[in-house]
């Protein structure tokens, strides 16, 4: 079945990725850009695990930062996102995977994911980061987040009890975010 | 606790990410950066693709803004439309008349940019901070870093990276951007810096006695060989100048031409002009832009090249 996740996660996020550059980039959001990346890592988290979780966060971080605009520094956004996944798929227990929790788990996912790029590219040297805007970019990104969370989680759960039907052992405990949908 | 399969793949991944960022910062080439470049290619195709199925989406300025207002977004296509089409009937009657225009009204040619057109097609999230935009011209079309980008309004930027068919254009109002400035009319020069802020410049005097006043226009006083930045273009307009004349830190906010927010249609300019067309190109009073007599020989001043795949086109009709 290891196939068939991974198959899972690289699709995830390949069409998160495409969609987040291509189309909520460009519909001139204001304050700050629905991170569908992190809502999908988080999603994948709490459908597959921590370990794949993680590695969906990696894969995930090293995607946006090749994509082409990108010109932050090659890693930081994996190490972000990598957590995120690992958090998420480590704290939740499946049985708590309520919406309420998993949107909140969204909105500190990417508050998180905006607060730790900012800070780590600053930290790198980096020219860009305005501090006097990062608290209405991390609330906005947040914000986004959580309105995307009810539209991902059930997707990317879906998607993965077609894909990747065998949970790991670890997880298998009945109903995966059925109250979501 | 933690199982050891997670374990072990916890440590893999934080070892890359951090392999990753450490490569990264010490530059240079490597395996590790050609890899990226051709991954980075690779996406640049997928998102053109991306952007001509989603174009119905994206292709209008600010979808929120637009939402019951079509017809408005239909006017000011059009309006975009026919101001590019201006442009470039003036730029070929321009060299046809150009020695008449001389004599009369003292400007230079206008129109001996050679231009790529491209699209916008994808845009860096506004979470790293950077102003940075994917367009859909590449090496394939002839389009190398360090080109200088415009559009209707003026200037929009530089090619930071070229890939096969797409390109990323770091645009002017990113803090690491610094472009060479000139004041149109009083030709005080002065370097004009990035905020980060998608409607503010900073321009900085290298006179600190110079006059500089809100209203003033500025153009770029261009680079060496025109890259980045080709002479003449124009930049913004100042709009607020902090600190009085003669203080070391006087610098003046500029309010730039092109609104980089709701770009769409962009020009690389793959050769500038033999001569600096000093500040024909400004908008306003002092501009020579009053539409030319229909010409008997429009002779061709500014070459238009195709790109070599079609770029999507906007229709809405």
């Amino acid at each position: 079945m290891i196939w068939r996740q991974g198959l899972l996660i690289l699709g995830v996020v390949f069409v998160a990725d495409v969609l987040q550059a291509t189309v909520l980039s460009r519909l001139g959001i204001p304050a700050a850009t629905p991170d569908l990346l992190v809502v999908a890592v988080v999603a994948l988290a709490l459908a597959l695990g921590p370990t794949e979780g993680a590695i969906a966060g990696f894969l995930a971080g090293a995607l946006v930062d090749i994509s082409p605009p990108s010109d932050t520094p090659l890693g930081v956004n994996s190490l972000v996102y990598l957590v995120i996944g690992f958090v998420t798929g480590f704290v939740i227990h499946p049985r708590d995977r309520t919406v309420w929790v998993s949107m909140g788990l969204v909105g500190l996912s990417t508050a998180g994911a905006a607060l730790a790029t900012a800070a780590i590219d600053a930290l790198l040297g980096s020219p860009r980061v305005i501090w006097s805007e990062v608290p209405t970019v991390v609330l906005a990104s947040a914000l986004y987040g959580v309105l995307l969370a009810p539209l991902v989680i059930p997707a990317v759960a879906w998607l993965a009890a077609r894909v990747a039907p065998a949970p790991p052992a670890e997880l298998r405990l009945p109903p995966r975010i059925t109250d979501m949908s | 606790m933690l199982s050891r399969r997670l374990r072990i793949a916890l440590s893999i991944l934080v070892v890359a990410s951090l392999t990753f960022i450490i490569l990264d910062l010490r530059g240079g080439e490597g395996p590790l950066s050609s890899a990226r470049a051709a991954l980075s290619s690779i996406m640049g195709g997928v998102q053109s693709g991306a952007a001509f199925v989603f174009a119905p989406l994206t292709s209008f300025n600010s979808w929120w803004g637009t939402l019951n207002a079509q017809s408005q977004q239909i006017r000011d296509l059009r309006a975009e439309n026919e101001n590019l089409q201006l442009q470039v009937r003036i730029a070929e009657n321009e060299r046809a008349r150009v020695d008449e225009m001389n004599a009369l009204l003292k400007v230079s040619s206008v129109g001996e940019y050679a231009i790529v057109p491209a699209e916008v097609i994808a845009v860096g999230p506004a979470q790293d901070f950077s102003w940075t935009v994917t367009i859909d011209a590449g090496r394939d079309d002839g389009v190398e870093p360090d080109m200088t980008v415009i559009n209707g309004q003026g200037l929009v930027g530089r090619v930071l990276k070229a890939f096969a068919t797409t390109s990323t254009v770091v645009l002017i109002v990113d803090a690491s951007s610094a472009v060479g400035g000139r004041i149109a009319t009083t030709e005080e020069i002065g370097i004009v810096s990035g905020t980060g802020r998608q409607d503010s410049l900073d321009f900085q005097l290298l006179d600190p006695l110079a006059e500089v006043r809100s209203g003033d226009a500025l153009v770029t006083f261009g680079s060496k060989g025109g890259r980045p930045y080709a002479p003449g273009l124009p930049i913004g307009e100042v709009v607020e100048v902090t600190g009085t004349a003669g203080q070391l830190t006087r610098v003046a906010t500029v309010r730039p031409f092109a609104k980089v927010s709701a770009l769409s249609i962009v020009g690389v300019v793959v050769q500038p002009p033999r001569t600096d067309p000093r500040d024909t190109l400004v908008p306003g009073p002092g501009a020579v832009v009053s539409p030319p007599a229909p010409s008997s020989e429009p002779t061709s001043g500014i070459e238009v090249e195709q790109p070599a795949t079609p770029a999507p086109e906007v229709a809405l009709e």
